[in-house]
């Protein structure tokens, strides 16, 4: 997507060529969400779901068996990690985030609405005491937030009792577990431009009370100002050119000083002919320019190819000399 | 900017729209603006300080929930909705010589929509940004009687649906239907063949002779449903052969190859499944041919001038990778034409090597027809017609095909000029000849839609008044059958002098809208509306003068031509 005239929004077709590196893919949605956008999974949540079956060998792989591509959605049930006596949940240095650990560990958060999946993943259900406990497994190569967990990031400034601003929330896949990490207490304002993928975010959104869909184009914020209140996060995976201007603007209506931004950046989005080091410092440069302190910054490999995750400071205080 | 005001007292308030309802805050009086921006950054953070800087001088929330979604509404298209207007001439007070009053606001839009309607002076710029991000950050302190978790619950009510209704009036829903049923055209193309593929293996064990007689997949289907077990095709059977496969030397051919056949005989009850098969596979054929009927509908409709100037699948196929006809029309020609070969063309920029010549619009007859030297080059003309033909179609008040037709004429005019030399006609000519027609057309559509309108109010009306009885409505049905022709006669009489083209042109469209019902003319009536806001939203004054537009860029062409020519004739030297 790297000129800004082919895909609008939300171009499935990058993320679907992405892909190929996954191994076998299977299902709809010919070469990934490009070709037939708008076609059957349509939208970028979509492409996205090709994923699951990548086994890559090595690298760490959620609670998915590699090889079972194109299961997309709504596959409930249970496999692979069988809740139970075996796998025990310990909290993630992350609050929010625990990890299960049972015959492969898995990230997971606390399931906020017990017995229902929201794209199909495995739930884990934990005795703890009387009371029983759910969680659901996080996949890596699905969510970038999860990835860049996994890779090791030193902070991701979400934790429960937090306001989330998520721009490009796609069908609600990492949105839940950002609902699932802030917890009732905290809120989600998750915007996402396209209708298709719109939808499936709306149906996540009735079931968890602190997201709030915002079917607009993240461009204009005045445009859902009314809808937004001030918060303490951004989370940015919107893959546009102009998407450090995207997270700018919508830092300069809606977040905190001192609040953060995390943005995930596709090198191949913004200039497919550059190196994506370059591409990632020259994001970080216009960041700078807009009063966001860059504090971070980590790839996503072996997750995700030519993509960065970089965590600023908006408005920081200042820091006290002597 | 202020350096005038400065000496006058001057109060601001800030308009605060926040999902419960409007609020307006008055800002501490100050008199520098200079000196206020960095105090009020400085107080953004702390409730006290900046309670000391800003005061809540009026809120009004919405009624209901239903009320808060028509505020919102208003307020992200930037328009004065009517409670905003009784808000704010209620509790802004009125300018005076001694103190200017001005209103902060989140967006220019607004602003300048309330300096319109309510001659209230506006400012989003400036300080108005930093104090709307304090009130938004401590407006539940603000306001008494909400609380940050009424607040959110108002914003959930809200953003569910606001988003809900985002969804529901989708604008593109007719662009929707192209692109489903054009992605539907192609999955049966490619299933049609691999089922049929099918059929002739599992029939070839019978009958392994037919394949080669009969080498189109519907037809050897149809073939095969028609003689079952090839050993009870007799002569009294061959008439219907004949009809299907149109041509009695092959029917003959089939019923001699039947007698002399090395296939294996078949049990009837492999027969039978063949047949069931075969039945479902021509079954799928026939429902192939009325979705592309269906498509070439659609497309004229929707895109008039596109589909008649590269063709009804072609113009779907951009219309679906371009995700809608809007999005098409917003792209660049050069875009347009290599739609469809995006992983050639970042392949090439990345290798550095040749960028492709054309994408989709390769299927176009036209690029077919040119020879290898000129492919390229009618390929990036034709793009820029495309992309003016979807501009027209996407923004035009009254879509008409005639642009379309004139275009293709220039694509044609084109080609031959390739092959023989023969100069075409002037850009400027043909759109000026165009544009007249177009509005002639146009005209016509207008007046008769206006005429249905009428007609249809009346008919409701009287089907209010009198309790119709079946004789009645169907007498009037009558009129309204008799009526439109008569005028159309008038019309062509009193433009007799006009050209014959013109006139031909005018009714093959009128007649189709008139065909047309009720239904297709609310469809249109609703585009219209859809198309309006976005013209506004594009502040492009493209439907009032697409024409001129067009004009415009086919200038643009011409000169990009001259420029090529005179190019060759510099690399001729």
């Amino acid at each position: 997507m790297g000129r800004p005239g082919f895909s609008p929004r939300g171009g499935g077709g990058d993320r679907g060529g992405f892909r190929g590196r996954g191994g076998g893919r299977g299902g709809f949605g010919g070469r990934g969400g490009g070709g037939d956008r708008g076609g059957f999974r349509g939208g970028r949540g979509g492409g996205r779901g090709g994923f699951r079956g990548g086994d890559r060998g090595g690298g760490f792989r959620g609670g998915d068996r590699g090889g079972r591509g194109g299961r997309g959605f709504g596959r409930g049930g249970r496999g692979g990690m069988r809740g139970g006596k075996k796998v025990v949940v310990e909290p993630h240095r992350h609050e929010g985030v625990f990890i299960a650990r049972g015959k492969e560990d898995a990230l997971v958060t606390l399931n906020m609405v017990p017995g229902e999946s929201v794209y199909g993943e495995k739930r884990i259900a934990v005795e703890d005491g009387e009371k029983k406990i759910e969680y659901r497994a996080w996949n890596p190569f699905r969510s970038k937030l999860a990835a860049a967990i996994l890779g090791g990031v030193d902070k991701i400034h979400i934790k429960p009792g937090c306001k989330v601003l998520y721009l490009g929330a796609a069908s609600g896949t990492t949105v839940s577990h950002v609902s699932d990490i802030v917890g009732p207490e905290g809120l989600v304002y998750a915007v996402e431009f396209s209708h298709r993928s719109g939808r499936d975010l709306i149906n996540v959104a009735k079931k968890r009370t602190n997201i709030i869909p915002i079917i607009e184009d993240a461009r204009h914020p005045h445009k859902y100002r009314m809808l937004v209140g001030m918060v303490d996060t951004i989370f940015a995976d919107v893959a546009q050119p102009d998407q450090a201007r995207i997270v700018a603007i919508n830092a300069h209506h809606f977040l905190k000083n001192g609040g953060h931004v995390v943005i995930s950046i596709k090198a191949n989005c913004i200039d497919s002919t550059a190196a994506p080091e370059a591409v990632f410092a020259e994001e970080v440069n216009k960041m700078k320019t807009e009063k966001i302190k860059p504090q971070e910054q980590l790839t996503l490999e072996p997750y995700e190819r030519d993509h960065a995750v970089v965590v600023g400071c908006y408005r920081p205080p200042p820091k006290k000399t002597g | 900017m202020f350096g005038n005001v400065t000496n006058m007292a001057q109060s601001m308030f800030i308009l605060f729209e926040h999902s419960s309802g409007y609020a307006l805050f008055r800002v501490k009086e100050f008199e520098d603006v200079g000196l206020l921006q960095p105090q009020v950054e400085a107080s953004v953070t702390d409730l006290s300080l900046f309670n000391s800087l800003v005061k809540l001088s009026a809120f009004s929330p919405f009624k209901s929930g239903t009320n808060a979604l028509d505020n919102m509404n208003s307020v992200s298209e930037g328009l004065v909705h009517e409670d905003l207007r009784l808000f704010l001439e209620t509790s802004v007070p009125k300018s005076t010589k001694k103190e200017k009053v001005i209103v902060g606001v989140g967006d220019s839009k607004l602003g300048a929509a309330i300096v319109e309607e309510l001659g209230i002076s506006c400012q989003h710029t400036g300080v108005v940004p930093e104090i709307i991000r304090g009130v938004r950050c401590h407006f539940p302190n603000l306001v008494k009687g909400l609380t940050e978790q009424s607040a959110a619950k108002a914003q959930l009510g809200l953003g569910h649906s606001y988003s809900r209704a985002k969804v529901k009036f989708n604008v593109n829903r007719v662009d929707n239907m192209i692109i489903q049923s054009i992605s539907l055209l192609d999955q049966l193309d490619k299933n049609i063949n691999t089922f049929s593929m099918r059929i002739r293996e599992w029939y070839s064990y019978h009958f392994p002779e037919l394949v080669k007689i009969v080498p189109d997949n519907y037809t050897y289907a149809r073939v095969t449903q028609y003689i079952k077990n090839r050993k009870e095709l007799t002569d009294d059977k061959l008439e219907g052969l004949e009809e299907i496969v149109m041509d009695s030397a092959k029917a003959k051919a089939i019923s001699d190859a039947s007698k002399s056949s090395m296939g294996m005989d078949i049990s009837p009850i492999d027969l039978i499944n063949i047949e069931l098969f075969t039945s479902k596979v021509i079954s799928l054929a026939n429902y192939r041919k009325g979705l592309a009927e269906y498509l070439g509908n659609k497309m004229h409709t929707v895109a008039p001038n596109l589909s008649t100037l590269i063709g009804e699948q072609v113009g779907a196929r951009l219309i679906a990778h371009a995700g809608s006809l809007t999005n098409l029309a917003k792209y660049p020609a050069s875009t347009v034409q290599i739609l469809g070969a995006e992983k050639a063309l970042f392949r090439a920029l990345k290798t550095r090597g040749n960028t492709p010549k054309y994408g989709l619009i390769f299927h176009s007859t036209f690029i077919g027809r040119a020879g290898t030297q000129n492919k390229g080059r009618i390929s990036r003309y034709l793009a820029n017609k495309c992309s003016i033909a979807s501009r027209i179609d996407c923004f035009a008040d009254i879509p008409t095909s005639v642009f379309g037709e004139h275009l293709r004429q220039q694509v044609e005019d084109r080609l031959k000029f390739y092959e023989t030399g023969e100069a075409p006609q002037k850009n400027v000519d043909v759109m000026h000849k165009a544009t007249q027609e177009a509005s002639v057309v146009q005209a016509k559509i207008s007046k008769k839609e206006k005429k249905k309108r009428k007609k249809d109010k009346r008919k409701m009306n009287e089907t209010a008044d009198t309790s119709a009885t079946a004789g009645d409505t169907t007498a009037e049905m009558d009129d309204l059958g008799e009526e439109p022709p008569k005028k159309k006669k008038k019309k062509k009489k009193n433009k007799e002098n006009e050209d014959i083209f013109m006139d031909v042109t005018a009714d093959t469209t009128m007649e189709t809208t008139a065909e047309g019902d009720e239904l297709d003319t609310s469809v249109k009536k609703k585009k219209r509306k859809k198309k309006n806001k976005e013209t506004l939203e594009m502040s492009m004054d493209a439907s009032a003068n697409p024409t001129m537009e067009t004009t415009g860029e086919g200038e643009g062409l011409e000169l990009a031509a001259k420029k090529k020519k005179k190019k060759k004739k510099m690399m001729m030297d």
